[in-house]
Order: structure tokens, then C-alpha cells, then sequence
């Protein structure tokens, strides 16, 4: 159930025409979003992808997203959630009112991913291009009394990933098309996993609102440790997998400052969420 | 001014998220259950009869009883269950408790007989799966010197899928609140046994199978 927490986290990721997908940021350029992403869940998708119950927990994100283009074709990424809540509610008998298991929640820096995006096509109608992302095992696990409140997964990830997609234009509103594949290998001992997914968008009122749909997919190999192959009182829960669905809307305030907000919700999964997550955020895009 | 509701919002947000209260529906009938029971009771022989009391929520309490005898001339019993065997012949031993205006009384049949004999040393269940995870097999409790042994049958499998699984002895099939904690989960397939001290047949009601970290319920066996 650790990994529901940090596997959840990838429900929403930022990407638009102006930041994440094939295309690489212009030299000089970028775009930066601070953001406030959550979930509460109080039911999670089982090993066998059925719902079960579980004590009511939240994750709080605010975190920075920054792209910056170092040249034209290489792009430097990086997911720093600054500031990372996890909390469980108490645990109250209703028939004595009292409480049997005290909530708790630690407040700390989660895991930072840092990314590098080069664009393996230039000035083509369908990009494309390839990303090394480094996941930095900078949050906590294994926080509260019972250990149950994390961060961060404490392992150190390194995923390889295509992107490729198209802009065009519906009669005079600007649109997109992206997917992307990436693999993504994971140390002690969790899973490696197979990720892929695709996203469109389309721009409206002269591209000051964009509105996105994603599809987002996490396949595990299911080739890491397990409570029996580990020590029996291990936290550590593996073999997550999901796939999500997530809209997105984009609101360009002035040229350059707007606010991003998004829901997102997984429609099948093992030993994850079963809950929506949403995120409110504010971009600045140097691209316009 | 868009912009400063824009990051406004965003602090009202981050601040929301707050600890709150989820309920636990663990109510259970009280019971009043005789620790140490015997079949057979030698004549001129006493013996000292226990009782324990688990309240609504299957917590143990001390509150004051009464035990009778059915037949005073075959086994006279003290207000503390000390019995006194008497002559040949039956009785019914009960005892009777008052907890807020609820009387819950246990009895059972005794004999006098020639030498004093113990009650059941074995009792078993089935482990039940309450949850989406795999968890299931037979198991049979047996009474031992100074405590109880727990062997869970060939027939045993549960999910690996759960980090800290871990099983317990509770009178409260929804809770863990009082329960016994025996240990970690360490075998996931085929029989094993646990050793559990200080403990008598006649304590527990189930057997409880919890993800301690997060407080799923698992499953459970009634202990019959």
C-alpha cells in the first residue's frame, strides 16, 4: 500500500503543447508551475482489482514543476514537490466514541524527479523525442508510529521514454496529439514497470483556454519483492499498476501567467487509489 | 488580482488537510465465559472455577459475579467459584454478572465423579478471508503447558500483496483494540503453528488477520 501513495502521485502529470509531450523547450525558454496536488482516499484497488476499504488517508503535494531548454533539442525537467503532507485519519469506535488508533502525518520534501528531454527530430510536423528521467528518493518513508506514512517510495528510479506527437489545427483552434512509452527500472527491489500513454488537447478563444484529456497507463512487471520473498514486517508493497484517466483545463490569465487545474482517477488498478486526485496550480509559460 | 486568487486558492488548499475521524462499527454481544471448565470433579476434591467478562466492544472487565450450584448437596460453590465436591451426583454451576442492567449468566454441567477431569483441550476453526485478498485454511488450538499452540492447516494460503500482515487473538472480530498481537505473518502457504504463552483455550474468541500499518481487516476465524 506504500506504493498506492507514490504511484498515485503519476496520475496527473503536467504536459501540454507548451510543456511536457515530444516537444522540447526553445533555448533560453521555459515553463514553471507551482502547484497543489491531492488525493483522500478511504477504499484502494486490491491484488485481485477489486475495491476494499481502508483507513481514510490523504497526500498533499505542493511542488514546483519547472522545464528550461538548455538548447534548442535538450531540455532539463524537474517535479520538486516542496512540500509533501501524508496523513491517516483517527480510528474511533462508534460504539464507545473513543479512539482507537490515533491519526497522525508528516510533513516533509517528497521525491524530486529530474529529467532530461532531447528532441530527436527537429522542426518536424510529428516530434519526437527521448527522455531520461531520474526519480531522487529525497522524501520519507516508513514515517508515524506505525510506519504507515511516506513521502517518498525510498528507492532511486531511472526511466527511458519516447514521446512523440503532432500539433495541427481544427478549422482555426490550435490541437495536439501526444503518447509517449517509457520504461522504468526501480531499485530495491520494486518492480520495474512498463508506462505509456496518450493526451490530447485542443486550444480555444485564441488558445487561452486549453482543454486535455489524458490516458495514462502503469504496467509492473511484477518482478520485485513480495511480504513473503522480503522480512514478513516489511511496508513495502510492489506490483502496482493502473490505468487512469485525467482532464485537464489550462487558463492563460495575462500572455505569459495562468492557472492549470486538473482531476484525475484511476479506472482499474491492483494495490492502488481508489479515489480521484485533483490539482489546482499557477504556470508561467516563457513561450508566448 | 487574478493572479493573487490564483495563489490564494492555492494556500486554502494546501491547508486543507486535516486529521479527522473515521468510525469502526465494533459492536459484540458481551459474554461471560468460564476460564477453566471441567467434565468431572473428585469427591471431597475442590476446585477453583474462573470467570471473565468482555463487554460490548470485547474488552475485558472486572465486575463482581455470583456462582450458584443447581444441587448444594452434590457441589457447594463460594461467592469466589471455589467448588467443593460434596457427594455423587450432578449440578449445574452457573455464574451471573450485572453489567448496566444487562444479567448474562454461563452454566454448564458437572459431575462428581472419583478423580477430578479436565474440560476440552482442543478447539479449531476456519480462517475466512473478510477482504479482496486471498486468505484462507483450517487450524486447531490446542492447550499446552503454559500456554496454547496454533497450527494452521496444509490447506493455508494468503496474499503476499499486503505489506505487514500480522495475526492476533481478539474478542472482537472488528477490531485489534485489546486484542492479543501473536506476530508478523511469516508463512503465506502450508502449515505452521504459532506458540503463544500465558494464554488459555478459553481467552479468545477469534483469530485476526490485520495489515497492522494501514488497519485492513484481512479475515478471521471464529475459534468454535
Amino acid at each position: 500500500m506504500k506504493n498506492i501513495i507514490t504511484t498515485i502521485l503519476l496520475l496527473v502529470a503536467t504536459t501540454s503543447i507548451f510543456a511536457g509531450g515530444p516537444w522540447p523547450q526553445k533555448k533560453g525558454k521555459g515553463y514553471f508551475k507551482l502547484s497543489e496536488w491531492w488525493v483522500v482516499f478511504d477504499q484502494h484497488y486490491t491484488d485481485a482489482g477489486r475495491i476494499d476499504p481502508n483507513i481514510t488517508t490523504g497526500v498533499f503535494n505542493t511542488s514546483l514543476y519547472g522545464e528550461y531548454g538548455i538548447t534548442d533539442r535538450l531540455t532539463a525537467i524537474i517535479n520538486a514537490p516542496l512540500i509533501s503532507r501524508n496523513y491517516n485519519n483517527n480510528l474511533v469506535s462508534l460504539t464507545t466514541n473513543e479512539v482507537l488508533i490515533q491519526g497522525e502525518s508528516i510533513n516533509t520534501i517528497g521525491d524530486i524527479d529530474l529529467s532530461f528531454k532531447y528532441g530527436l527530430t527537429s522542426h518536424s510536423n510529428f516530434p519526437i523525442s527521448i527522455s531520461l528521467l531520474l526519480g531522487l528518493p529525497t522524501g520519507t518513508t516508513g514515517g508515524g508510529t506505525l510506519g504507515n506514512l511516506q513521502t517518498g517510495d525510498g528507492e532511486f528510479n531511472q526511466m527511458i521514454q519516447l514521446d512523440a506527437g503532432s500539433g495541427f489545427k481544427i478549422g482555426k483552434t490550435n490541437a495536439y496529439i501526444s503518447s509517449y512509452l517509457g520504461f522504468n527500472n526501480r531499485t530495491r527491489e520494486f518492480s520495474e514497470e512498463v508506462r505509456y500513454g496518450v493526451e490530447a488537447g485542443a486550444g480555444l478563444f485564441n488558445s487561452k483556454l486549453w482543454l486535455v484529456g489524458k490516458l495514462n497507463v502503469i504496467e509492473s512487471l511484477k518482478n520485485g519483492s513480495t511480504a513473503e520473498s522480503v522480512t514478513s514486517t516489511s511496508l513495502f508493497a510492489n506490483n502496482s499498476e493502473f490505468s487512469s484517466l485525467a482532464i485537464e483545463a489550462n487558463y492563460y490569465i495575462t500572455d505569459k501567467v495562468g492557472i492549470s487545474v486538473s482531476a484525475a482517477g484511476a479506472i482499474r488498478g491492483e494495490i492502488i487509489a481508489a479515489a480521484p486526485s485533483y490539482s489546482f496550480g499557477v504556470f508561467y509559460d516563457m513561450n508566448k | 488580482m487574478k493572479l493573487n486568487i490564483a495563489i490564494f486558492a492555492l494556500l486554502i488548499i494546501s491547508l486543507n488537510s486535516c486529521i479527522e475521524n473515521d468510525y469502526i462499527d465494533d459492536f459484540v454481544e458481551p459474554v461471560l465465559r468460564i476460564n477453566n471448565p471441567i467434565d468431572t470433579l473428585g469427591i471431597n476434591e475442590s476446585y477453583q472455577f474462573s470467570k471473565t467478562y468482555f463487554n460490548n466492544v470485547g474488552l475485558q472487565e472486572n465486575i463482581e459475579a455470583t456462582w450458584e450450584s443447581s444441587n448444594e448437596n452434590v457441589i457447594s460453590i463460594s461467592q469466589d467459584g471455589l467448588a467443593q465436591a460434596l457427594s455423587l451426583g450432578n449440578s449445574l454451576i452457573s455464574v451471573t454478572v450485572n453489567s448496566e442492567d444487562l444479567l448474562l449468566t454461563t452454566s454448564f454441567s458437572l459431575e462428581v465423579g472419583s478423580s477430578t477431569a479436565e474440560s476440552i483441550q482442543k478447539v479449531s476453526g476456519v480462517i475466512t478471508t473478510t477482504s479482496s485478498y486471498v486468505l484462507e485454511g483450517d487450524f486447531i488450538i490446542q492447550q499446552e503447558q503454559g500456554g496454547i499452540a496454533i497450527n494452521i492447516a496444509d490447506n493455508y494460503k494468503a496474499s503476499t500483496a499486503l505489506p505487514g500482515l500480522f495475526i492476533y487473538l481478539s474478542n472482537n472480530p472488528n477490531s485489534v483494540s485489546g486484542a492479543l498481537e501473536i506476530g508478523p505473518v511469516e508463512v503465506f502457504n502450508g502449515a505452521h503453528s504459532y506458540q503463544v504463552d500465558n494464554v488459555s483455550l478459553n481467552d479468545f474468541s477469534y483469530l485476526l488477520y490485520f495489515c497492522k500499518p494501514f488497519n485492513i481487516k484481512v479475515g478471521d476465524g471464529r475459534i468454535e
